[in-house]
């Protein structure tokens, strides 16, 4: 086992760069979380790791050795392909000890592993099959088997339970956590899933356009993001930004006055605060119906928000709310009484929003 | 009648094919008969015809000559076949990479494959010419590896090995391109899954490359292999003096006391062997 660690990292398709001084500490035994749009170079970051791609300029250490020159093949790496890349001429079960044989593992090592793979990943049905003759789903299961059975420094992940339905997904989640914690094995995951970048990740990277934009505990980018991207890109539904003004003690949105308590961000800037504009960033989770606020709360209130639309989730309801002339997500429990065409004062504890500079993006502190 | 779409569609393919498959059914089918109708005759020059029985299959099985053919065709097949494959095979992995002006050297190494059999025979004769020959020139003159110049065709021994180079030579563009028409469908992402599994280049051929040419490969050699065993004009024109089966049954047949019943039994004989061997080639290596 071996941390991995990246070194301004460059790399570039012909004249179109992709990554940009990507630097990215990586520690023995972490479990790291890429997430970002489509297209900004998550893959491409995972198979410079791998030694699929050169990289262009920068430095790739794995433990304490330089790759950069060093094959793939002897960097002893296990990575889980976004299109799986299975053997069509072996069969499953060929398919997954395949490494491990190569490695010149024993038999009884080879089985044992193989047994406690194929058990994990439900696939005792299908050893004997072609790839060909398998689902979407079961392929990228394989796929999966084939990487974790290997006894590999490191871990890639691209994407690995994108196939999955909802039930198998939870499952496997799962499932990864309990293998990682079991073998402490240094993981790099991909994924579009906000969920699973939250529950699997020690660490969460967060990626547009080839440069790092945030990285943290997934708590940290959840509650303190740096800027709007990373705000918006975090959490589902995704936050509400709206425009407001900051002035001394509170912030003004569609003429209501949002006090702000000590230990709200941005609360304490020395900036003219005569009504400076400012991005306001609130989640659709932390409203709540003034009705159900406890009393002690300090909560400012948002007055008479106009509710377009309400889709019950079950015990949440997603309601699309207007003030003045924007549009908001807000999620309330499901004891809120109010229909579509209503209209309801929403609190909202100050301490939990955010504010964002109306240029940069940026979070105002 | 009440017809499926299905049922209609295959009534309607075989009033298309009828015609068709009744003339090839002439063209093919009656001279095989016809051949081992005849094979059971002693032809007189006049035509006439008196049945034999089984003699000329006597003879033939225990003509030492025909077993000679037949280790010597034997021989061709195996050197031609393997030997065209494994060089188109080498080519074809060679033009695979990337290099200045390959798609002007994928080009001409079609060359010898269009290039009309009687105008390259002279050169290959020309090459082996005991006097003016390139081969000997190099070899003794240049080299100096032996001190006396051989005629390689004129030697019925040498001359195998000359017959075969020259098939490989000629035919070893076919086998390159399937081979390479393959080769550049294969997905780049197995080689990479390979990498990543520990396999180094050589690992990745056997392992990815080999599998995914399996049956490019396999058929490649059926397709040679019966090509080559009634092949003709190549061995003739460049060394008569190289007997394989064909050539044999030629001069049974045309040449000195002419005799058609015993050329018949000839072709019958390899006809046999051929359907077994392609039998067993396509059951147990294409696994159709
Ligand atoms: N071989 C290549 N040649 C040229 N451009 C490439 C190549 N591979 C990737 N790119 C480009 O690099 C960028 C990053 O691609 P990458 O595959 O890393 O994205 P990604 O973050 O994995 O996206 P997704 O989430 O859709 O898989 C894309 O704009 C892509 O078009
Ligand atoms: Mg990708």
């Amino acid at each position: 086992m071996a941390g991995i660690r990246l070194e301004n990292i460059n790399k570039k398709f012909g004249k179109t760069e992709v990554l940009h001084q990507v630097n990215l500490e990586i520690g023995d035994g972490e479990f790291v979380v890429l997430v970002g749009p489509s297209g900004c170079g998550k893959s491409t970051l995972l198979r410079l790791v791998a030694g699929l791609e050169d990289i262009t300029a920068g430095n790739i250490f794995i433990g304490d050795a330089l790759m950069n020159r060093i094959e793939p093949q002897h960097r002893n790496i296990a990575m889980v392909f976004q299109n799986y890349a299975l053997y069509p001429h072996k069969n499953v079960r060929e398919n997954i000890i395949f490494g491990l044989k190569r490695a010149h593992a024993p038999k009884d090592v080879i089985e044992s592993r193989l047994s406690k793979v194929v058990n994990i990943l439900g696939l005792e049905d299908f050893l004997a099959r072609k790839p060909a003759q398998l689902s979407g789903g079961q392929r990228q299961r394989v796929a999966m088997g084939r990487a974790l059975v290997r006894d590999a420094k490191v871990f890639l992940f691209d994407e690995p339970l994108s196939n999955l339905d909802a039930k198998l997904r939870n499952q496997m989640r799962s499932e990864i956590r309990r293998i990682h914690r079991e073998y402490q094995t240094t993981s790099v995951y991909v994924t579009h899933d906000q969920v699973e970048a939250m529950t699997l990740g020690e660490r969460v990277v967060v990626i547009r356009d080839g440069y790092i934009e945030q990285q943290g505990t997934p708590m940290e980018i959840y509650l303190h993001p740096d800027n709007i991207f990373v705000a918006t890109f975090i959490g589902a539904p995704s936050m509400n930004i709206l425009d407001a003004r900051l002035f001394d003690g509170y912030v003004e949105l569609e003429g209501c006055k949002l006090v702000m308590e000590n230990g709200t961000p941005g609360q304490h800037r020395e900036l003219p605060k005569t009504g400076l504009p400012v991005k306001l960033g609130i989640r659709p989770d932390f409203f709540i119906d003034r009705r159900h606020a406890g009393d002690g709360e300090a909560l400012a209130v948002i007055h008479n928000a106009r509710i377009d639309l309400i889709e019950p989730l079950g015990f949440d309801k997603e309601l699309d709310v207007q003030i003045g002339s924007q549009l908001m997500k807000v999620r309330l429990d499901l004891r809120t009484q109010a229909t579509e065409g209503d209209t309801i004062d929403l609190c909202v504890d100050m301490r939990r929003t955010h504010l964002f500079d109306i240029d940069t993006g940026q979070r105002l502190q | 009648m009440d017809l499926s779409i299905a049922q209609r569609e295959s009534r309607l393919g075989w009033r298309f094919i009828a015609p068709s498959v009744g003339v090839i059914g002439l063209l093919i089918i009656y001279p095989i008969l016809y051949n081992i109708y005849l094979s059971f005759f002693d032809v007189k020059l006049t035509g006439d015809k008196l049945f034999i029985g089984l003699a000329n299959y006597q003879r033939l099985l225990s003509d030492a000559a025909f077993y000679g053919a037949a280790i010597t065709t034997v021989l061709y097949l195996v050197g031609t076949v393997v030997g065209s494959t494994i060089i188109g095979l080498m080519v074809a992995l060679l033009m695979n990479m990337t290099f200045p002006f390959r798609n002007l050297v994928r080009t001409l190494i079609l060359l010898p494959y269009f290039a009309p059999v009687i105008s390259v025979v002279f050169g290959w004769q020309f090459i082996f010419d005991p006097v003016n020959g390139i081969y000997n020139h190099l070899v003794v003159d240049v080299l100096k590896i032996s001190s006396s110049r051989h005629s390689l065709i004129g030697n019925p021994n040498s001359a195998l090995g000359v017959v075969i180079l020259f098939d490989i030579w000629k035919h070893f563009p076919l086998s390159y391109m399937l081979i390479i028409s393959k080769l550049q469908s294969i997905n780049k992402d197995q080689y990479e899954a390979a990498a990543m599994d520990g396999c180094g280049p050589i690992g990745r051929f056997v392992h990815v490359t080999l599998p995914e040419l399996y049956f490019v490969l396999g058929t490649l050699m059926l397709l040679r292999m019966i090509w080559n065993l009634n092949k003709f004009e190549d061995v003739f024109l460049l060394a008569p003096n190289v007997e394989t089966l064909p050539i044999f049954t030629y001069y049974a047949a045309f040449t000195g006391i002419i005799d058609q019943g015993f050329a018949a039994s000839i072709s019958v004989v390899q006809f046999g062997v051929l359907a077994l061997l392609i039998y067993f080639y396509v059951k147990k290596v294409l696994k159709w």
